[in-house]
């Protein structure tokens, strides 16, 4: 693919993101924040994100498991979630988790359980999301052409 | 007969005492439609008994679990029936028990298999001598059916002319029937009834024969009489056939008072015998035909089912195949470029799949509706989203036609409804049922789609309250006869809720209508109204699940009458659902314009303006009627001045007299009150439709308190003229304002777009139709009431899911060609981008970015933290990565740790090292130590070096309350921005 379409199938694409909710400023921000001494900052951070979510999520499903649920942890697990979230900007994933502490605080394990359901999917929509932006990127990159912003 | 033979079989096979109600039925069948009969019984060997009598006027049944039961003692039960129905009710009543398996007749009857008749006593009370006719059923049980003789012997005695003569009944065996001829008795001696006259001074007797009627004549008193004995045949169901057989003899003696009067009296005998006749032949034809009924009503039954079952079928191979038309599409769209044109078309197959697979579901589901089996699926969703989507899916489809589907948004009460719970899905499908008929069946003019939230009516409460009291009591009378039940007991369950709200659907167009007299029919399943449905296709099954659907929802939907002379039809529907919090703000975000929607009270018609405006002015050019009505109305009802042009000879002269206004007013601003108010009711009088003409009426003393429109806005249709004419004339437009605003909103068919971005002015934007719903609000938020005028639609629109961006992207890439792509250099790209509206938001960024950079070259000021020494704790890898980079980038010297006590640790180190961190900013929640604990101890260390660290919270609570208890400075909340650092640190430095 011609690079000029790349780019600004890039930029279309990444402007979806935003437009459908998956991404808010503080993902601009984190672009922001990469430049020529941190040039892989980004993937760096959003990696990161998902490691720590795939854990928290784990350890929320094993939580939820048990007989006798301690709200207490899935409060500081949800919280945890809803920290990296929101600082890369996934702020769907954000508002799932808010949902879910309430549900915590009500210790309502139907509520907990299906919020659990809703973030894992939101979670892995905003990584393939992102994973394909990535892609895109790396692609505009090979072809030698740099990153509109 | 043979029916009951069926069943009677069934009946035998088993001893249960249910059985009774597979005979019953048959039972009671014949005893209502079988005339003169006033008993039958179903006499089972198995000791199954069950039988209907007639006392009286009381229908009463009989029956027993045993009939013989090889010599046990039974019990007889005595059960009153209802008359309509023939099931028993009240207490059964244990009866005299008779043992009708050892009775001769019984026998006889079982063992012939053509039937038998006797006389024998009935059930009843009195125990009333009956003509019995019993017919085996193959041996094993026996039927028998009782005419009383009283009915015979009242239809001789008080009907037949005797002329006369006398009559008396005897049977063969000598029973007396009836005695008509006084002084006389009936002898039986040795098989051979005799007559016998009796007078005072004697007797004589009289041989009745068997065989040869035989007349005697007899002189009595001097008068002579007749005597003749003949036989007669009461005749039951076999007798027809085999007269031979089952004969049940009785001898009809007369006596007449002379011979001649002979004959007369023969004859009515003749006649009531064969009045028997007839009606044993009519009660065959009557079971002929209930039989041949019962049949058709199997075959009927067994068809439905087959059709069920075809379906079934037919739809799992539907399924199957739209499955894997779905999985196809999955696996091209795991292919496809993200983002491309490609991926957006499969997305949309995808969709239409989904669809056709719901549409399979609603086929299927017609059946269960019918069964009143099908329920709703509630799920909350945004009510005004969803009536946009489904017009919108239908808007390109009108297009093509050349009809336009306009969204009324009427008073607005949707919009600030919002977010709502009920069924979607259903609802989308009643929706776009009745919009896509209404396209199909609409050549010219518009389809106009009407939505508002009903008023709570008292008279709808308390409908809904009588109907449910109302839907008990009749399900108690008609129980499982009334289909309309199930309905209103779901109506009355869907309106019972409290905070469920009724929202009125109208879809109205412009199409050949339906004939008054068709309008019921229409709902009908398999319907479509032959004159109007001409070369269209379609089974006529949508309207009638449709309705079906509504009444679910717990509405009513009919068609509204027009006016004479109007065109089309106009569907309405209610349905009701369950709403949230009602939001006057949402759609638009500014606080002025909530305001004015919530005053714009839809009762009064009068809005109440927002003290703050300043004012704008919108000129719609549309070439559609309707939509030019309804986008006129709504935008009045928010308090904006609109000045409507209708055809496009007119549009420079509107043009003109604004801009003249504009000037005048400009010239003398002190007595612009009467020319302004002169100016539009001119223009409006020629150009306005009268409804338009009150709306402008309203607005005007609110128009009388700006000066001057701050502000105007063009909203142009460029279908309605070329799109060059209509650029001139705008420009021209343009060069003519001085100092006022003006903007451009551009209409563009989605399908063919024909405007040049490149003659557009930058601050015009273009917006495809259909313009309505959400790309109004974005319109009305570019108004300066309504929001700010300086963003922008793409920025604005970030928020709506609607492909604006995208449609936009197709004419740079227009514009990509036109210039040449040929460079491949950035700099080049981001020029062209900086000039075509896609990359607007993109050069936004570009320049905040480059500001930053360049200032941070220039000055110190962009770099604030250059030289500061900060230590962050932050245990998250992620969060950490995030801090520490936002401050590197501000040029600060940064130290990480991971928990409190390394925190303190590090601080103390500092201490001892006379190198004291400038900033420390500390996560408050971490392992081992947390933020607060680190701080008091580091607040305790620091005291004794006279130092005083600011230490700035990093919290994702919202408040810092805790944070500064802790004796923290600031705090922050998590992830950390850039600007809000700064600010932080900029304000500590300020109280220091």
């Amino acid at each position: 693919m011609d690079l000029v379409q790349l780019q600004r199938q890039f930029v279309d694409y990444r402007t979806s993101l935003y437009h459908e909710g998956f991404l808010d400023e503080q993902f601009t921000q984190l672009q922001e924040l990469q430049d020529e001494n941190n040039p892989d900052f980004v993937v760096e951070v959003v990696s990161l994100f998902f490691e720590d979510s795939e854990r928290l999520l784990n350890e929320l499903a094993r939580a939820l498991e048990q007989q006798s649920i301690d709200y207490k942890r899935i409060d500081a697990h949800v919280h945890q979630l809803k920290g990296s979230s929101s600082s890369i900007g996934a702020q769907r994933v954000q508002k799932v988790c808010i949902a879910f502490r309430n549900y915590c605080e009500e210790q309502n394990v139907e509520g907990c359980l299906n919020c659990l359901q809703q973030v894992r999917h939101e979670y892995s929509l905003v990584k393939t999301k992102l994973e394909s932006l990535f892609q895109l990127e790396q692609q505009i990159l090979t072809a030698g052409g740099s990153i509109p912003m | 007969m043979n029916k009951a033979t069926n069943v009677g079989i069934a009946g035998v096979g088993t001893t249960k005492y249910s059985d009774h109600m597979v005979v019953a039925p048959s039972l009671f069948l014949a005893v209502t439609t079988i005339p003169y009969l006033s008993q039958i019984s179903y006499v089972g060997l198995e000791g199954l008994f069950f039988s209907y009598y007639i006392d009286g006027n009381q229908t009463l049944s009989t029956y027993a679990n045993s009939s013989f039961s090889s010599r046990k003692k039974h019990v007889w039960y005595k059960q009153p029936v209802d008359n309509q129905t023939g099931k028993l009710y009240g207490e059964p009543v244990t009866s005299h028990s008779f043992n009708v398996v050892n009775t001769s007749w019984f026998q006889v009857a079982l063992n012939h298999s053509w039937g038998y008749s006797s006389l024998e006593n009935g059930w009843n009370n009195g125990g009333e001598p009956l003509f019995l006719t019993s017919v085996s059923l193959l041996g094993k049980g026996v039927i028998a059916m009782g005419v009383p003789v009283k009915r015979l012997t009242d239809r001789l005695g008080g009907i037949i002319n005797l002329y006369g003569g006398s009559l008396s009944l005897v049977t063969m065996d000598g029973k007396l029937l009836l005695n008509g001829i006084p002084n006389t008795k009936f002898i039986y001696a040795n098989g051979t009834i005799f007559l016998q006259f009796m007078w005072p001074n004697g007797f004589k007797n009289f041989p009745c024969s068997n065989d040869t009627p035989e007349t005697y004549k007899l002189d009595i008193d001097g008068k002579e009489y007749n005597v003749r004995c003949s036989t007669v045949e009461i005749s039951g169901v076999q007798s027809v056939c085999y007269p031979n057989y089952s004969f049940f003899l009785v001898f009809a003696v007369f006596a007449a008072s002379s011979i001649n009067e002979f004959w007369f009296s023969v004859i009515p005998l003749v006649f009531f015998v064969s009045s028997m006749i007839t009606n044993a032949q009519r009660e065959i034809c009557l079971h002929d035909k209930l039989i041949k009924q019962m049949e058709a009503t199997q075959q009927a039954e067994r068809k439905s089912m087959n059709k069920s079952l075809a379906l079934v079928g037919a739809s799992h191979d539907i399924r199957a195949a739209l499955a894997g038309i779905t999985g196809f599409i999955d696996l091209c769209l795991a292919n496809a470029a993200p983002g491309s044109d490609f991926e957006t078309y499969l997305k949309q197959m995808s969709l239409c799949a989904q669809d056709l697979l719901g549409l399979l579901n609603s086929i299927l589901d017609t059946s269960k509706i019918e069964a009143g089996m099908m329920n709703l699926e509630e799920q909350e969703f945004n009510l005004a989203d969803l009536i946009e989507h489904v017009v919108d899916l239908y808007h390109p489809v009108g297009m093509i036609k050349g009809v336009d589907v306009v969204l009324d948004p009427c008073d607005g009460s949707i919009i600030k409804l919002s977010q709502v719970k009920g069924d979607r899905g259903k609802l989308v499908q009643i929706l776009s049922n009745i919009l896509s008929n209404a396209v199909k069946y609409t050549v010219e003019g518009h389809v106009c789609v009407r939505a508002w939230v009903g008023k709570p009516d008292f008279e709808t409460k308390i409908l809904a309250s009588t109907r449910k009291g109302l839907g008990k009591y009749m399900s108690s009378l008609f129980s499982g006869k009334n289909d309309g039940n199930s309905d209103i007991k779901a109506v009355s369950a869907v309106r019972q809720n409290r905070d469920s709200v009724e929202i009125v659907f109208e879809v109205d167009d412009t199409g050949k209508g339906i004939p008054k007299e068709k309008q019921k029919s229409v709902f009908e399943n398999y319907v479509q109204v032959k004159e109007t449905a001409a070369g269209q296709v379609g089974t006529g099954l949508g309207l009638g699940i449709v309705q079906s659907l509504v009444r679910l929802m717990g509405g009513e939907i009919g068609i509204v009458d027009k006016e004479f002379g109007e065109k089309g039809t106009c569907f309405r529907f209610n349905v009701f659902l369950t709403a949230f919090e009602i939001q006057g703000d949402a759609m638009y975000g500014g606080t002025n314009s909530s305001f004015a929607i919530r005053n714009c009270s839809p009762k009064l018609g009068i809005c109440t303006p927002s003290p703050k405006l300043d004012g704008s002015q919108v000129v719609l050019f549309m070439q559609n009627i309707e939509r030019r009505r309804v986008s006129q109305k709504f935008l009045e009802s928010l308090g904006i001045s609109v000045l409507v042009v209708d055809h496009c000879h007119h549009f420079p002269s509107a043009l003109k007299k604004i801009q003249s206004k504009l000037n005048s007013l400009l010239n003398s601003s002190r007595r612009s009150d009467m020319s302004c108010r002169s100016d539009i009711s001119s223009s409006s009088s020629k150009e306005m439709p009268l409804s338009a003409m009150e709306g402008t009426e309203h607005k005007l003393p609110f128009n009388r308190r700006k000066d001057t429109p701050s502000f105007i806005l063009l909203v142009i249709d460029v279908n309605a003229e070329s799109f060059s004419e209509l650029w001139r004339v705008v420009a021209e437009f343009r060069r003519g304002l001085h100092s006022t605003c003006c903007k451009v909103i551009w209409l563009d068919k989605p399908t063919s777009p024909c405007i040049d971005p490149k003659r557009l002015n930058p601050d015009d934007e273009i917006l495809l139709q259909p313009f309505h719903g959400s790309r109004l609000h974005r319109v009305i938020k570019l108004l300066s009431e309504f929001g700010n005028l300086s963003q922008g639609l793409s920025s604005s629109s970030e928020s709506s899911k609607h492909p604006y961006g995208k449609t936009r992207l197709r004419h740079t890439q227009c514009n990509d060609e036109i210039q040449g792509y040929v460079s491949s250099s950035n700099e080049r790209y981001s020029k062209q981008g900086s000039s075509s509206p896609t990359l607007e938001p993109t050069r936004g960024r570009l320049k905040s970015k480059r500001k930053n950079k360049d200032g941070a070259e220039s000055s110190n000021g962009e770099k604030p933290l250059i030289g500061k020494r900060i230590l962050i704790a932050e245990d998250n890898k992620m969060l950490s990565i995030l801090a520490i980079t936002t401050a590197t980038q501000l040029g600060a010297d940064v130290e990480h740790c991971e928990n409190g006590n390394e925190a303190f640790e590090l601080v103390c180190d500092g201490l001892k090292a006379q190198r004291n961190y400038d900033y420390i900013l500390m996560d408050c929640e971490m392992l081992p130590m947390n933020g607060y604990e680190a701080t008091r101890r580091i607040r305790i260390e620091e005291e004794r070096y006279g130092v005083r660290i600011p230490i700035i919270a990093l919290t994702a609570h919202t408040s810092g309350t805790e944070a500064m208890e802790a004796g923290m400075d600031a705090h922050l909340n998590k992830p950390l921005k850039t600007n809000e650092l700064i600010e932080v640190i900029e304000s500590i430095e300020t109280k220091e």
